[in-house]
């Protein structure tokens, strides 16, 4: 019995053996061998771009290492709040921690004793938007504020009003040449108050429908007709109706259990459809919001319609829960169609539900079609903002902050944050960054920002938000119908005074 | 005051906005159906039955029964909001639904189909044990000589209940009754667990709920403390009229007067 036993353990540790020595074999002969080293010469043009760029940089960290001098050995920290809330975002924090450990570099170089620690925190949900920007203000009053925020662009005019945040305008025009000059001029227009910067752009998106290819395939579309959808809804030849109906017939021939998914939650997204029937947001002349009665009278009948008649939306959308009643049904291909962000496949790729692979041959895009022929289809952005505290001024950080900014203001470090979440490059040089031109993805819905509208940089926008939602859950749910929705829509929106919305036919 | 924190006296403002406001009628009616459903049902009615029932059951068995009633009080709120959203959900195999099916009865949506009732048993099942461990305090502090000599005079369990339990528990009885309501009127906690004031429009927001939801927890990070705190001190106002109210009817002076005799 003793001879039999020890005799096992020796035979599994020679088996053992051979079995590594014949996988390393196998594994060198198959294994690709590495690539010729080949000197790559970039553009003359470009090189010279960098290095006097670079050269510039070096002088700002080298004026910047004087002023430091003063505060003698140590460490300098700075305060950064960011948020998802998707966790692909996590590049809003992480640059900031790559950018400070290249900082330091320089500053040892330059023989500064002064190092940069970042203290950031980066909220992802259950911690959403509302939560996180009233963290701020509590935290603001108590003196506890961060040195940098990010926020939405929206808040810029109240944050600016209310003196939370510093006007960037001379840093901008100190850094101009370094990298600021490379970002895409619209995104200044999102950051701009009474005149003046306040802001630096992060990122920015765009919200797509997204459709399942392969549930169309099976209503009978040949491969030519749903390559051209995007197409057909950018020439205004597809519309929310044409939408409901191809849902409809998917739903009914038991394709899909949901035609039509949207957000779950309170959002900017549902004004897209106001949009798309031919609504007015924002009045840039007077800087008001506007209120278009006869495009909110078609949206509410569309989502009415949507939820009751062709029973494509289910009435209980908006007390559902993220992962069972959006992105579960629809990259499972149990939901057709999904109105949701560019920011939704890096979450999709990022948490496993689909591979790259999957999504490009199942999944395609397109605008927000047009609300009825003659109308434009539609996008909405929401940019999103590096700011600066006064409190950062106030303890003397703001220089180091604003540095920090520009170096994460970089078309590499900003191209990690847009291709893991698929948001949009903020800078010219980024499009062309190797790994952003990868993402076809990215590539392909950049032309909807040709489509897109902003958010409202209003300081009641967030109760015009409020009162849509309220009044489309009760649409959908079956508490109110399209006309008794419109007024109390209308009652509301008259509640914000007509200092703040313009109500228009 | 706004999310700008600035303390600008705004006068009476923010209470003439209340009037003008199309949402608190509806919030108001609302508060109304909660706390006097939740009061008759569970805080007062089955608290009462309770206790009478586990009083006149052998004492083992009633202190077991009574000791599970106090299961919801002392779960953490989250985790209690989480097994209801579990009992209730559509699927076949929640628990509400797995008990229909045996009746061959289709999966119901509970939340979305019945929100109210379901939001009335949430909180009844933790308000019932407040009044359960006050009204079996004070049923067993009744001297048994008077239950003693009801049983020899023939006198059954019904009529022992109705002619002496009852009229010796009048105080905690409406002790009880006047602090469930003022308790149940500033309450919000598992309704903004279990339905976050929906589904559909404002279809179970309470008063202090909505006064939360205006002054922190709105999307945009839009804050109204002004007004929020205008409507929180609705409820104060309501709360001290119905405490003199109680006072009057129920003559509670009676309760806190000195005992005419030593006991």
């Amino acid at each position: 019995m003793r001879r039999k036993g020890a005799s096992k353990p020796v035979t599994v540790l020679v088996a053992l053996i051979v079995g590594v020595l014949i996988g390393a074999v196998i594994g060198y002969a198959l294994s690709p061998k590495a690539p010729v080293t080949t000197t790559v010469t970039a553009p003359s043009g470009d090189l010279e771009k960098l290095k006097a760029e670079n050269e510039q940089l070096k002088a700002k960290v080298e004026e910047l290492t004087k002023k430091l001098a003063s505060a003698g050995e140590g460490e300098i920290t700075i305060k950064i709040w960011t948020i998802g809330p998707d966790p692909p975002s996590e590049y809003r924090l992480k640059n900031f921690q790559i950018a400070a450990e290249m900082l330091n570099k320089w500053l040892a170089a330059l023989g500064s004793k002064v190092r940069i620690k970042i203290d950031g925190q980066f909220f992802v949900r259950p911690v959403e938007w509302g939560e996180y920007k009233n963290k701020f203000y509590l935290a603001y009053k108590s003196g506890k504020a961060p040195d940098i925020y990010l926020t939405g662009h929206e808040d810029v005019g109240f944050l600016a009003a209310n003196g939370y945040i510093i006007p960037l305008d001379d840093y901008i025009k100190e850094y101009w040449d370094v990298v600021y000059y490379d970002v895409i001029p619209t995104l200044w227009e999102a950051v701009k108050y009474q005149g003046k910067i306040w802001a630096v752009p992060q990122d920015t998106e765009a919200r797509p429908i997204y459709f399942r290819k392969d549930v169309l395939k099976k209503l009978g579309w040949s491969d030519e007709e749903i390559a051209q959808l995007p197409e057909k809804v950018k020439r205004g030849e597809f519309t929310l109706k044409d939408l409901l109906e191809v849902a409809k017939e998917a739903v009914d021939k038991g394709l899909v259990e949901r035609g039509i998914l949207h957000r779950v939650k309170e959002g900017y997204d549902y004004f897209q459809f106001y949009l798309a029937y031919g609504g007015r947001l924002w009045d840039a002349e007077s800087g008001k919001m506007v209120f278009t009665k006869s495009a909110w009278r078609k949206t509410l009948q569309w989502f009415h319609d949507a939820v009751w008649k062709y029973k494509v939306i289910s009435p209980t959308q908006f007390s559902g829960d993220w992962d069972k009643d959006f992105h579960g049904p629809f990259t499972q291909g149990k939901a057709l169609f999904l109105s949701g962000g560019t920011w939704h496949k890096g979450e999709w790729v990022s948490k496993g539900l689909l591979t790259n692979e999957e999504f490009n041959e199942n999944i395609g895009y397109m605008l927000h079609p047009a609300g009825e022929p003659g109308k434009k289809p539609v996008t909405l952005s929401h940019p999103l903002i590096y700011t600066i505290t006064k409190q950062a001024q106030e303890r003397g950080v703001a220089d180091v902050a604003f540095l920090l900014i520009t170096l994460v203001t970089d078309p590499h470090l900003n191209a990690n944050h847009a291709v893991q979440s698929s948001h949009l490059a903020i800078l010219y040089s980024e499009i062309s960054d190797s790994r952003y031109k990868k993402e076809p993805f990215l590539a392909d819905v950049a032309y909807m920002l040709d489509y897109t509208t902003f958010i409202p940089n209003h300081p009641k926008w967030g109760d015009y938000s409020r009162i849509v939602f309220n009044v489309l859950r009760g649409v959908e749910s079956g508490d109110l119908t399209p006309d008794q929705a419109f007024n109390e829509l209308l009652n509301g929106i008259k509640g914000l005074g007509s200092d703040a919305v313009i109500i228009e036919d | 005051m706004d999310y700008s924190f600035q303390w600008n006296w705004v006068g009476l403002q923010n209470y003439a906005q209340m009037l003008s406001d199309p949402i608190a009628g509806k919030v108001f009616n609302n508060t109304l159906l909660y706390v006097f459903s939740t009061l008759t049902f569970f805080n007062v009615g089955a608290a009462l039955v309770i206790s009478l029932i586990t009083v006149h059951i052998p004492e083992r068995v009633g202190q077991g029964y009574r000791a599970l009633w106090l299961l919801p009080r002392i779960t953490p709120s989250t985790v209690y909001a989480l097994l209801w959203l579990w009992a209730v959900r559509q699927d076949p195999t929640a628990l509400f639904n797995w008990i229909l099916g045996f009746f061959g009865m289709e999966p119901v949506n509970w939340l979305h189909k019945h929100p109210w009732p379901i939001v009335i048993l949430v909180n009844g099942f933790v308000g019932a044990s407040f009044g359960m461990i006050i009204f079996t305090a004070a049923l067993k502090s009744i001297p048994a000589d008077y239950i003693r000599a009801a049983r020899v005079d023939g006198a059954s369990t019904f009529q022992i209940i109705r002619h002496i339990e009852l009229p010796l528990i009048k105080w905690p009885l409406m002790f009880v009754t006047a602090y469930q309501t003022l308790s149940l009127l500033t309450s919000y906690e598992y309704i903004l667990l279990v339905t976050n004031g929906g589904p559909g429009y404002y279809t179970t927001e309470v008063w202090a709920l909505y006064s939360y939801h205006l002054a922190f927890a709105q999307y945009g990070g839009i804050v109204k403390f002004g007004y929020g705190a205008a409507l929180a001190t609705v409820l104060v106002i309501l709360g001290l009229v119905l405490s003199i109210v109680y006072w009057r009817v129920f003559r509670l002076k009676e309760l806190m007067i000195e005992p005419k005799i030593e006991v």
